[in-house]
């Protein structure tokens, strides 16, 4: 039996939901997730960060550095291409489809990229090497791609949009960064009377009690989910440490770089405003 | 059993080690180990073995709770049973 918010989204004629994870909006919810995206930049403006454009592929050997590939294997999506040779293709070309909808790949080419699953992991891939001297901001938003083993409009989606951003400084400031960041986010779902609070969270690990870096997280918390009405995470504050800074050789003032980002989910969001604002786009207030 | 001056002075000197690059004269009592990186995730798992010798108990990773390995003196206060009467 589906809940009263699935049965109301799935009415919405601006929301088309993709049985496999995706949604398309169009008109109002469009105009909605623009002025979602645009409040997030709002709440960054003090620190002016540096926007990039990221494109979908991430490379799968910056990813290893990471131990993605370890901690995160049933959340991977991976781009596939066909084996180059003519009989290959000629082969897939007749016969392309299998009756239950899946392609018939045959031989395909080596994978070395995958679909990033998260926006940030961009910036210290493209900035690897950097020598900073004064605390950095950056931001983006990316469409992220987590498979997961069931979908929900809007809530849990296999490609979705996330806008980070991204401070890259001392331990101090960073430390700093993500206390004012939660303070400024705090006041604004008071403001708005969102019921929304931060929870220390870990990662969703793969095999988790084996892995130790589950172990530090479950210890040592780095991550703080903004949680709408006890169950929905709609975005988090992440502190790495110097992970990023040692792993991609990023430093500030001679040492590894210390680092943080916040992050927001914009169908999340989008589901939040439905739910608390309702249906009629003019009680949209953000 | 130990003193709580042996067992800190062992704690540090096996942090010490273990991690290769921090002198021992900078690896104070309030040293932030996890957050400043001087130990990593795998190295948790072999203070974990290390505290479970130097403290003679074992350890159910299970009950751990956030915060006991921020520095030497946490690990001192949730490890370290003090020295026995017996």
């Amino acid at each position: 039996m589906p809940s009263k918010s699935e049965i109301d989204l799935l009415s919405l004629a601006e929301l088309h939901w993709h049985k496999m994870g995706q949604a398309s909006l169009s008109g109002s919810l469009l105009e909605l997730f623009r002025k979602l995206d645009a409040r997030f930049q709002d709440f960054a403006k003090k620190y002016k960060p540096e926007e990039y454009f990221f494109p979908p592929f991430i490379s799968a050997s910056q990813m290893a550095k990471l131990d993605y590939f370890k901690s995160f294997p049933h959340l991977l999506t991976i781009p596939v291409t066909l084996d180059e040779e003519k009989d290959n293709l000629l082969e897939f070309a007749g016969a392309p489809l299998r009756e239950d909808g899946s392609l018939q790949l045959g031989k395909v080419q080596a994978v070395k990229e995958v679909l990033t699953p998260a926006a940030c992991y961009h910036f210290y891939d493209e900035l690897e090497g950097s020598k900073f001297t004064s605390c950095k901001f950056f931001t983006t938003r990316c469409v992220c791609y987590r498979r997961e083993k069931q979908y929900l409009p809007l809530q849990r989606q296999w490609a979705f949009s996330m806008r980070e951003f991204v401070c890259i400084g001392s331990l101090e400031e960073v430390q700093n960064y993500l206390a004012e960041f939660e303070a400024a986010l705090a006041v604004y779902f008071k403001e708005m009377e969102f019921p929304v609070n931060f929870e220390f969270a870990t990662d969703p690990f793969f095999n988790p009690s084996a892995n130790p870096k589950y172990l530090l997280q479950k210890l040592e918390p780095v991550k703080k989910e903004m949680i709408y009405d006890g169950k929905l995470s709609i975005g988090s504050l992440n502190f790495h440490r110097n992970f990023f800074g040692e792993t991609f050789s990023l430093s500030h003032n001679d040492t590894p770089a210390y680092s943080a980002c916040v992050a927001f989910g914009l169908e999340r969001w989008i589901y939040m405003i439905l739910n608390e604002r309702g249906l009629d786009s003019n009680k949209w207030r953000i | 059993m130990k003193s709580e001056a042996e067992f800190r002075s062992e704690l540090r000197k096996w942090i010490v080690n273990k991690n290769g690059k921090i002198k021992a004269e900078d690896l104070k009592d309030d040293t932030a180990i996890i957050e400043q990186r001087i130990i990593s995730s795998l190295q948790l798992m072999d203070l974990i073995l290390e505290l479970e010798k130097l403290s003679e108990e074992a350890l159910d990773v299970e009950q751990l709770k956030p915060g006991v390995f921020k520095n030497i003196d946490s690990i001192c206060h949730n490890f370290y049973k003090g020295e026995s009467n017996a």
